[in-house]
């Protein structure tokens, strides 16, 4: 475990380079070049709509993009440049790729047939080929981690929002990725649920977990996130750590959506 | 209305083949048709465009067109072009192709109604599409298509009847048969009747038990 | 194919229509009445309805055009093949329809009918004014596709003699010993008669929407 402000186990986990995505005619990204360090948090914030989400979809290669590059622990995910230019990689290539990098969604995205350890050891079994024993045994305790082990046999529509999320990160750790990426995972829950998830991740951090996290909580991202990334109109308009990007004199940009997105914790930073 | 049962026991070991024979039909029929239909609604989802185009006129034409003219058709059309066929056999196929075109649209309709994101989630975790088809996809979706895939299959029943059109040696055409030798043909086809409603609503009740057993993941607990 | 033969087919189409048509009609209205009927709080109206709709709902098609056609003479009502064939396709869909009907009443928000109650609307004009054009609306696809069911389903009486599309082409099928093209015209025919009502009925559902999306 690295103490804040120490310098972390080394180098860049993901790096993004001129990426560019399209839906039709309307470009959503436009050409995105961002180094996500490893055993630390990064933070994307930006107004609805500025490409947030199709960035970190990209990271996971949910979403393809138009140009540009991701490398993931130097390996490029997805696409690769050749001579004869940008080529598709085989899928078997691009699983590999993306075996190290976890996904937690806003819509937690439980599998509602299966129970939450159900949920924790699919992957263990069907991906990884374990077990049943040895995935359960680690599905336990992946679910211990996130204090959910006693719920272990509830199915999905049996838990509130925020154990949901915490069994989805769950899932996701139990593959054992180098890098988590979380989608607004606390937006759809009530206020009240907020905290036991943004714990979680705050536990995750300080193991040195390399993550990259979208969120509007501006409060966490001041606090856990080593850098922070603004976005708007499908670029990034200001990077840096938070002290640089929040510290006065702010962007005009930034004022403006700090002003209207004045949620919890943003009041801190006033 | 007196039934005449020392008739009925005459008759009896004939009823019971010609019942064989309709469960037999339907029960391959609707295995076939779910399976046909399976393969068309997942090559339309991940084949390329013109085969799903194609598979779905294939899908239109069956449904928009009566099972007794379809059955005409390969019965009496197909020898014209190199298909000849007995009466079951065609009776079979007419039933498995007709059926498949609405179990594809089942199956089409169970994809659509997994949400994309749970999808995702099996992409993310490093499944392969088959694995994400077959482990996530299928399962989910198992629930919310059950009670279309029962109504269809008890459909699929009650057309058997239309095979004894072309001579299929099913329990409607024993029956026929049976009642036009004895002239009691209402008594008969009341029988019959009664045959195929008690079929249905057992059919219909094993269904519903099915979905109960099913769905258990659906209710919120506490 | 020639003219006179295909001119024949879609004559016989027209009475297809016709036969489908009527029968729909009727069994609308016949459905109406079994479903609120099967909703009633009196089990001595409900399970009768429900009965009956199990029954004409489990019972092929086929063998109910058979009985019918062998019932009505049996009991002294002579009628011809046409009537005996309405009758048969009016009992079958009506049950299908009052299934419809049931879950579309079921599902008119209570909330519009106490809003009706709060207007001073009796419990006669609440149904007439508000449950029935709602459940009605509500159930509009699956009329569609009942409409279509029933134009298919309509080729069964060609069984019991009534000389409609079906029977028209099986018997120029054994007439001209040329069946292929026979029933594939005749297939034809069908798929043009359910695609456009199919396309009506759409149409119909963007009117039923009351301006909303
Ligand atoms: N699948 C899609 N097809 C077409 N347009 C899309 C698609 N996904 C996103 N977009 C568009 O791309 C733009 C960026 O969307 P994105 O979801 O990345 O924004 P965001 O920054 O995450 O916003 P929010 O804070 O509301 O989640 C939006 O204008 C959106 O409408
Ligand atoms: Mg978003």
């Amino acid at each position: 475990m690295t103490a804040p402000g120490e310098s972390a186990a080394g180098g860049t986990a993901l790096s993004v380079r001129g990426l560019v995505k399209r839906f039709g005619a309307h470009e959503v990204l436009s050409g995105i070049d961002l180094d996500v360090p490893a055993g630390r948090v990064t933070c994307l914030i930006g107004p609805s709509g500025s490409g947030k989400s199709t960035l970190l979809r990209c990271m996971a290669f949910l979403e393809e993009a138009g140009a540009g590059t991701i490398l993931v622990g130097g390996e490029p995910l997805g696409f690769a440049e050749t001579p004869q230019g940008r080529r598709r990689l085989p899928p078997a290539r691009i699983r590999a790729v993306r075996a190290s990098i976890g996904m937690v969604f806003q819509q937690f995205n439980l599998w509602p047939h299966m129970t939450a350890l159900g949920n924790v050891t699919e992957a263990l079994r069907v991906v990884r080929r374990m077990g049943r024993a040895e995935a359960e045994a680690k599905g336990l305790a992946q679910l211990r981690k996130v204090g959910l082990e006693d719920r272990a046999g509830h199915y999905p529509a049996q838990l509130s929002g925020g154990q949901q999320q915490r069994v989805a990160i769950a899932r996701s750790l139990a593959l054992e990725p180098r890098i988590m990426l979380f989608d607004e995972p606390t937006s759809s829950l009530d206020p009240e649920l907020t905290g036991e998830v943004l714990d979680v991740m705050r536990g995750l951090a300080a193991d040195g977990m390399t993550m990259v996290v979208v969120s509007h909580e501006i409060g966490f991202a001041a606090s856990v996130g080593e850098q922070v990334a603004f976005l708007d109109g499908g670029r990034i308009l200001l990077h840096g750590s938070p002290r640089d990007v929040f510290g006065k004199p702010r962007h005009p940009r930034l004022e403006r959506f700090l002003d209207t997105y004045l949620d919890r914790g943003a009041a801190m930073l006033a | 209305m007196t039934v005449d049962w020392g008739l009925l026991a005459e008759k009896l070991p004939d009823v019971l083949a010609a019942s064989g024979v309709t469960v037999a039909v339907w029960a391959a029929s609707a295995v076939l048709g779910v399976a046909l239909g399976a393969a068309v609604a997942v090559a339309r989802r991940f084949g390329p465009r013109p085969v799903d185009l194609a598979l779905k006129l294939f899908v239109e034409v069956l449904r928009g067109s009566p099972f007794l003219v379809q059955l005409f058709l390969l019965y009496f059309g197909g020898p014209f072009i190199g298909l000849s066929l007995d009466p079951i056999p065609a009776g079979l196929l007419a039933l498995t192709l007709y059926g498949s075109a609405y179990y594809s649209e089942i199956v089409r309709a169970g994809f659509a109604a997994v949400p994309a994101g749970h999808v995702e989630a099996a992409a993310c975790l490093g499944f392969t599409r088959a694995q994400t088809v077959l482990r996530i996809q299928v399962p989910e979706m198992a629930v919310l298509v059950l009670p279309a895939l029962v109504n269809m299959t008890v459909l699929l029943l009650k057309e058997t009847a239309v095979l004894s059109v072309i001579t299929v040696p099913e329990l409607t055409l024993e029956i026929s048969a049976i009642g036009s030798e004895t002239y009691r043909f209402v008594e008969a086809l009341t029988l019959l009747a009664l045959f195929y409603w008690g079929l249905v609503e057992a059919c219909g009740g094993l269904g519903r038990l099915a979905e109960a057993r099913l769905s258990r993941f659906r209710f919120a607990g506490p | 194919m020639s003219l006179t033969l295909l001119a024949l087919l879609v004559r016989a189409a027209g009475l297809t229509v016709a036969i489908s048509g009527v029968s729909i009609a009727l069994g609308l209205a016949l459905g109406l009445f079994v479903s609120v009927a099967s909703l009633s709080r009196r089990r001595l109206v409900s399970v009768p309805a429900r009965v009956y709709v199990s029954f004409f709902r489990g019972v092929p098609l086929l063998v109910q055009l058979l009985l019918i056609y062998n019932l009505l003479p049996a009991a002294g009502i002579d009628v011809p093949g046409v009537v005996a064939a309405v009758v048969g396709l009016t009992l079958c869909t009506s049950a299908y329809q009052a299934e419809n009907l049931r879950g579309g009443f079921l599902s008119v928000p209570r909330g519009l009918l106490e809003a009706a109650d709060m207007a001073g609307l009796g419990a006669v004009q609440q149904f007439r004014r508000i449950r029935v054009p709602i459940a009605v609306a509500l159930t509009l696809p699956t009329l569609v596709s009942e409409a279509i069911m029933i134009l298919k389903a309509s080729s069964l009486v060609s069984v019991v003699g009534v000389v409609e599309l079906t029977r028209m082409a099986q018997d120029l099928a054994s007439s001209t010993y040329r069946p292929l093209p026979m029933f594939a015209t005749a297939g034809a025919l069908y798929l043009a008669i359910d695609w456009t009502v199919a396309g009506l009925g759409h149409a119909l559902e963007r009117r039923a929407r009351w301006g909303r999306a």
